[in-house]
């Protein structure tokens, strides 16, 4: 299976990479995946943890990630986005609102437009993303990429799409021209783009293949890769199975049985499940390139828990180089 | 799709526990399925419909909230709004005989909370204007748990009416799997909030009535969105305000529903690890509730027999122990290379952690609920959607 060659490096050559997907494909393992190869690279990288889950530190071998950046790997840092804390920081940089005002009743009209009024909490998750793009450190970029493990597939698009939805609900006010910036970063594809994560299963691929059409045409956000994880690369060989027949034939059974130190009647089961999730995947990852333009990359199927040793193998997967 | 002229295959024989969940749930008004995404809720939910209804006489609506389309396209149906029945000879002939009736439907969003709205605002013309407010249309889906309080709104609905005996109800895939349990109350709450009537202004007058030079707040948000904006809001606020009763009201009897003993929570999860940790998580938040989990479905789970520790040392000799191939070669009389008898080996001991970790998970899962295990194994044969589907049913 050839790699599209260079993958990897056009996605760091942009400035935020947003990696999004359904639950339980992989997301935050892959955005942590890019991170380390972004810092590896040598860029300073932001990794953004949308839902504040602390998954994605986990991924990145710490206990937590807050709402302050804070260094998880070598060049790679990390936030967890808080809608209130964004919230309170927006009051501060632009309206210069000191702390103490803003507690009462300031905060709980927070309350209501975050949870309730349509657009400011994805405001402020998008917010903060565009804000850190744009925050210069000594005169320059404080980040060289921003790598976002973002919400849940629908949620995501809200997201993408809030600047774009304001833009039809504010006509007026000081927000109108930032929700001008913060739309032109999320949909210019030289800066921003987004890889898609899916399962070689039925549903999650349908899934993808939606995910895709709805952040293109909803809220026309550039669309760089899709990654496709838990692939099973192994496929069994007919000098496999003559191998485990032989193995298994009774003649020999008691020889072999000592010879191995075990029994090895259930190698038949494992052979015929490879054989047939490898054919698996194969229909699935066909199926998703017929549906992508994009590269497919291919993450092979791990037996390790998520953490750091399991994003490294990811990181490898998706470079091309042997884990 | 069954190819044309191929019979169906029968669904397996799960002996006599086949069908032995939908036997044992079948009793109850409400079965609610939850769990997080990618678990194969809609199927299990709809299987174990199928299954209730295979045991019992009695009519089973399976509730969906995703576009069930594996299950539609299975049927031959299109699963919408309004209630379908499942074709009882095609079920039959796929081996899942059915004493009963199973509906199946799928959540109209939009038409939850537009019936909220209705059936909550004092009078029609209230009604309307929330309902034309621009603010409400995106209300829908961009308010946190709205898909929550949609299913839980829809739920009741469906129950108070009394049409069936039975529903099953896949829940929302949400961050947190537990989102529905608490939307009512959140969206009681957010409508309630005493901040409403502040910001809605004293006697009704909406901002226009109050100085915006009076308050930090005010000022701020004046300038951030412009007058306009913030009067719409208000005026959204103000309309919103007067469902409370209305939505608190529901909200206590959505829960009271939910604790009732003629309603049963059914945990399905895979044995990965993110779902499994969901999994556990929500088993505790319903103790917490008092609310009783009736049963845990494990899908996807792998055949015992790879989880084996004696063949495991046998395939680490295969891929350690180079002077094997010699052996094999001289006592089985075998021409074989060492790649492939390491990499028989290495097949093994691939699937052998995820079926040993399968088994520790599920030493795990009877630590944290007592609540009986049906397990469902991986499927990885070519089986039509109908066929498959056939065979959850039968396992639950």
């Amino acid at each position: 299976m050839p790699l599209p060659a260079g993958t990897i490096e056009a996605l760091l050559q942009r400035r935020v990479v947003f990696v999004v997907g359904k639950g339980g494909t992989g997301r935050t393992t892959v955005a942590a995946a890019i991170a380390l190869l972004a810092g590896r690279a040598g860029k300073r990288v932001l990794a953004v943890d949308v839902e504040a889950t602390g998954h994605l530190a986990a991924a990145l071998g710490q206990r937590f990630a807050e709402f302050r950046p804070r260094v998880l790997q070598p060049n790679v840092s990390g936030i967890e986005l808080r809608a209130e804390e964004s919230f309170q920081e927006y009051l501060g940089l632009y309206f210069k609102v000191p702390r103490l005002a803003r507690l009462t009743p300031l905060s709980r009209v927070f309350d209501f437009i975050a949870t309730g009024v349509p657009g400011p909490r994805d405001m402020l998750v998008v917010g903060k993303i565009a804000y850190e793009e744009r925050r210069r450190d000594q005169g320059r970029p404080a980040w060289d990429l921003i790598v976002v493990d973002s919400a849940a597939s629908g949620h995501s698009v809200s997201h993408l799409g809030a600047a774009k939805a304001m833009l039809t609900l504010v006509r007026g006010g000081v927000i109108r021209n930032q929700v001008q910036w913060i739309d032109d970063l999320v949909r210019d594809p030289q800066r921003s783009t987004c890889v898609v994560t899916a399962l070689p299963e039925e549903m999650p691929v349908v899934e993808a293949v939606e995910l895709r059409q709805r952040l293109r045409s909803e809220v026309g956000v550039d669309v760089g890769a899709a990654v496709l994880n838990r692939v099973m690369l192994m496929n069994t060989t007919p000098a496999q199975r003559s191998l485990v027949t032989a193995l298994l034939d009774e003649q020999h059974a008691e020889a072999v049985r000592s010879r191995l130190g075990g029994n090895p009647q259930p190698f038949d089961d494992a052979l015929e499940l490879c054989r047939r999730l490898h054919e698996r995947s194969e229909q699935h990852e066909r199926q998703l390139r017929h549906a992508f333009r994009e590269p497919v990359l291919q993450v092979p199927l791990m037996t390790t828990k998520p953490g750091l040793a399991t994003t490294r193998a990811v990181a490898a997967a998706l470079s091309g180089r042997a884990a | 799709m069954t190819v044309a002229g191929r019979k169906p295959r029968p669904a397996p024989v799960a002996g006599e526990n086949m069908f032995a969940l939908g036997r044992r749930l079948g009793t109850l008004d409400v079965v609610v399925c939850c769990g997080s995404g990618g678990v194969g809720k809609t199927t299990v939910s709809a299987a174990l419909a199928l299954s209730i209804a295979a045991s019992h006489d009695r009519k089973v609506l399976v509730l969906t909230v995703d576009p069930a389309r594996r299950l539609a396209t299975a049927l031959g149906v299109s699963i919408g709004a309004d209630p379908v029945l499942l074709p009882r000879a095609r079920l039959r002939r796929a081996g899942i005989p059915q004493q009963g009736e199973v509906w199946a439907a799928m959540l109209d969003m939009k038409l939850a909370w537009d019936r909220l709205i209705e059936r909550a605002a004092p009078d029609r013309r209230t009604a309307q204007r929330i309902l034309r407010n621009r603010f409400y249309e995106r209300i829908s889906d961009s308010f946190v748990g709205s898909h929550e309080y949609a299913a839980m709104e829809t739920l009741y609905e469906l129950h108070e009416a009394g049409e069936y005996d039975c529903i099953v109800v896949d829940t929302p895939p949400s961050r947190n799997a537990l989102d529905f349990l608490d939307a009512p109350s959140r969206l009681s709450d957010y409508v309630g909030a005493r901040l409403l009537s502040w910001l809605a202004g004293p006697s009704g007058f909406g901002l226009r009535a109050v100085n915006f030079a009076a308050t930090p707040f005010l000022r701020i948000a004046d300038r951030l969105l412009g007058g306009e904006v913030l009067q719409e809001v208000s005026d959204f606020v103000r309309q919103l305000q007067q469902l409370y009763g209305g939505v608190q009201q529901r909200a206590r009897d959505v829960y009271r529903l939910l604790r009732s003993p003629r309603v049963g929570f059914v945990v399905v999860s895979t044995l990965e690890p993110g779902p499994f940790k969901e999994a556990e998580f929500f088993a505790g938040k319903l103790r917490d509730y008092a609310m009783p989990l009736r049963s845990v479905v494990v899908n996807r789970v792998l055949p015992d027999s790879l989880s084996s520790r004696e063949a495991a040392a046998a395939a680490t000799t295969l891929v350690d122990d180079a002077s094997v191939v010699g052996w094999l070669r001289r006592h089985l009389d075998l021409h074989v290379t060492p790649e492939t008898v390491r990499s028989t080996g290495r097949t093994f001991l691939t699937f052998n952690a995820l079926a040993q970790r399968d088994e520790a998970q599920l030493q795990r899962l009877s630590r944290f609920s007592q609540a009986p295990v049906t397990r469902i194994p991986l499927f990885t044969d070519d089986l039509s959607q109908l066929e498959g589907l056939a065979r959850i049913a039968a396992l639950l």
